[in-house]
């Protein structure tokens, strides 16, 4: 584990930290929004309706990342690191999220070639000739979905 | 139903399905990072237009070959390829950086085949009788079983039992969007007809465990292997005399690897490292164990390739995966039709069997295609991430829409990924999530139809004998974790 802890003091917030208060906010806003999210219609059966469980796993989880947090406060973290990392991350994330986006309209390959070409870039890809390789790979894969598995690709 | 079993296999479809599978499996598998589960999640959707025999071997022969394949960058640039491999990685190194790599490759594959024949007897053994028996299984009785499972992947799972849990509840919160199993209600859908169906297992796989990788890869932007050199291969054998004077390693390691998989959620790391120090302290030679011994390679090779037997016994008679890639077999044999659970061996038993047979009669080609191409793959553990994660981005985005040709998949498998990088990044394990995901709906569906049939009394989740042997298990798993964390404190 990667360390960041101050000697005994509060640790500095990290991937730990951050995933699970984002656990932490969403079962919060599972519990809060159960009502309204799910419908029970009473039939005069006995026994847990359809809120039951999610109304205990949601509170048991709830539970324990608070724990976890609690724990995490004075343990060691995965440290963000460098904010440009991160950047990548969100990079590769953002195109993925465009290019499905796009995809309806400009088809599966230019789709999938785009956001294979913006993870090479990303990992650091520069020569000109090997970013045409993500381009070869969505055309063997579009090719082969539409015509070897019969797929109907966007 | 045997032998008509066996004449399934007698199709050209069947035998170049087994052999294309343990070549990829091997290749794959050798390129460090790239596991099986990630491998056969990324190829589910290259079998959807497959008859399900075939499919299922395809996919099988992957997980073979990519335990295999992982222990060839452990042995020759000392990367496992699969964590499993780590235990390998200790003397076959050490064995490669005197000159008998080529030796110590040829130990890891013949006690990996021997470890898969010992748990596919096993699983033969086992697998019918046990579904067989869970016919009787009521609504309480299934809850049970399946509340006994998440219970032994949170306590026995390995690393921090918190954080497994955490990873159980995140999958059966996952598993609660969609229509409500008792009375269709839909459940945070937000009016979305989309969201009815839940989230499908193989968009999720896909995006936990590749896209995940190419996020984590572009966060680290490390290369797979530094600049190791790898030790010459001199031409070597391994002679039978060599292996059956390690017999009893071989048989106790594919023993425990086949033990520990039919416990689910504990995985192949844990039975490899077990069955290395099993060997090590019934060695005449303790010493020579971590500089170079054959049977420190020989013996966590058996038990890692003995968990895929074991893991299968729960995961097709049960329809409760033993770990990661036994979730996603499962995945593959639901999509194929033959849903795995008590009602499997009864509906689609010549499949299954004929499958069975495959994994068994598979350790051929696997030793020919092991010897013959371990020297290529050699070359493929230097493949750059920027070459290889791109491609395995467009496959994920096929894959997940492939599943049923939508899109919304594709956005699941994206979130998915983000957060299988979010959980791996934090040190939270996948599979707990998986299996708790897997498992879920299932022991909702069971707990409520056996509160229904009881009137709401509890009474009924000890009202068998099989119930109280369950409940009897579950307390006893508890006092075992219990006695062994007051011994010795962990966080």
């Amino acid at each position: 584990m990667s360390t960041n802890g101050h000697g005994g003091g509060v640790a500095r917030p990290g991937f730990r930290t951050l995933t699970a208060g984002l656990l932490l906010a969403a079962a919060a806003w599972g519990l809060y929004s159960l009502d309204s999210q799910i419908q029970v219609f009473g039939f005069g059966a006995s026994g847990p309706d359809a809120r039951s469980f999610p109304r205990v796993a949601l509170s048991l989880l709830a539970a324990v990342v608070a724990l976890r947090l609690v724990l995490s406060l004075r343990a060691e973290d995965f440290p963000l690191g460098n904010p440009v990392r991160l950047g990548r991350v969100l990079a590769v994330t953002a195109s993925s999220a465009v290019a499905l986006w796009a995809m309806p309209q400009v088809g599966f390959f230019f789709g999938a070639a785009g956001a294979g070409i913006v993870v090479a870039l990303m990992l650091g890809e520069r020569r000109p000739l090997l970013l045409v390789l993500p381009l070869i790979v969505a055309a063997v894969v579009t090719f082969g979905g539409r015509h070897g598995l019969s797929i109907p690709l966007p | 139903m045997l032998v008509d079993a066996f004449l399934e296999l007698l199709n050209l479809w069947v035998l170049v399905a087994a052999l294309v599978g343990i070549v990829s499996g091997i290749i794959i598998g050798a390129i460090p990072g790239l596991g099986p589960t990630m491998a056969i999640a990324l190829l589910i959707p290259v079998t959807f237009s497959m008859q399900p025999i075939p499919a299922i071997i395809l996919l099988l022969g992957v997980y073979q070959g990519a335990i295999f394949g992982g222990s060839i960058s452990a042995v020759l640039l000392n990367v496992p390829g699969t964590p499993s491999s780590a235990a390998t990685a200790i003397d076959g190194f050490a064995m490669a950086r005197r000159g008998e790599g080529g030796r110590a490759l040829r130990f890891a594959l013949y006690a990996s085949v021997v470890g898969n024949i010992f748990s596919c007897l096993v699983l033969m053994a086992l697998a019918e009788p046990l579904a067989r028996f869970a016919l009787d299984f009521g609504p309480a009785e299934m809850a049970m079983l399946m509340l006994f499972a998440l219970l032994v992947i949170v306590l026995f799972g390995g690393g921090s039992k918190l954080d497994a849990l955490i990873m159980v509840l995140v999958g059966a919160c996952a598993g609660i969007v969609g229509l409500d199993p008792i009375s269709g209600t839909p459940r945070f859908t937000f009016g979305s007809f989309a969201f009815e169906n839940g989230f499908q297992l193989i968009p999720v796989l896909i995006g936990l465990f590749a896209m995940s990788d190419v996020l984590l890869q572009a966060f680290d932007r490390e290369p797979l292997v530094g600049d190791v050199e790898v030790p010459p291969l001199k031409s070597s054998a391994v002679r039978f005399i060599e292996l059956w004077r390690m017999r009893m390693t071989l048989f106790l390691s594919s023993l425990i690897g086949t033990f520990v998989g039919i416990l689910p959620g504990i995985g192949s790391t844990v039975p490899a490292f077990m069955s290395y120090s099993l060997a090590r302290s019934r060695s005449a030679d303790p010493d020579a164990f971590g500089r170079g011994a054959p049977e420190g390679v020989a013996a966590p090779e058996a038990a890692n390739n003995a968990v895929t037997g074991g893991a299968l016994v729960p995961t097709l008679a049960l329809g409760i995966p033993g770990d990661a890639v036994t979730a996603v077999i499962l995945g593959a044999f639901m999509l194929h039709g033959l849903a795995p659970g008590p009602f499997l061996f009864r509906d689609h038993g010549l499949e299954v069997y004929a499958i069975f047979e495959a994994l068994l009669l598979s350790s051929i080609p696997t030793v020919l295609l092991g010897l013959m191409f371990f020297r290529v793959a050699i070359h493929v553990t230097r493949i750059q991430p920027r070459h290889l994660l791109p491609a395995i981005t467009i496959l994920a985005i096929f894959g997940a829409f492939s599943v049923n040709n939508s899109l919304f998949d594709v956005w699941v498998m994206l979130g998915a990924g983000v957060l299988g990088f979010l959980f791996r990044r934090a040190g939270f394990p996948l599979p707990p999530l998986l299996i708790g995901l897997i498992l879920g709906a299932p022991f909702e569906q069971s707990l409520r139809q056996a509160l229904l049939t009881s009137g709401g009394g509890y009474g009924i989740f000890v009202g068998s004998p099989i119930t109280i042997g369950l409940v009897a298990l579950t307390v006893l798993s508890l006092a075992i974790s219990l006695f062994f964390s007051l011994r010795k404190p962990r966080l």
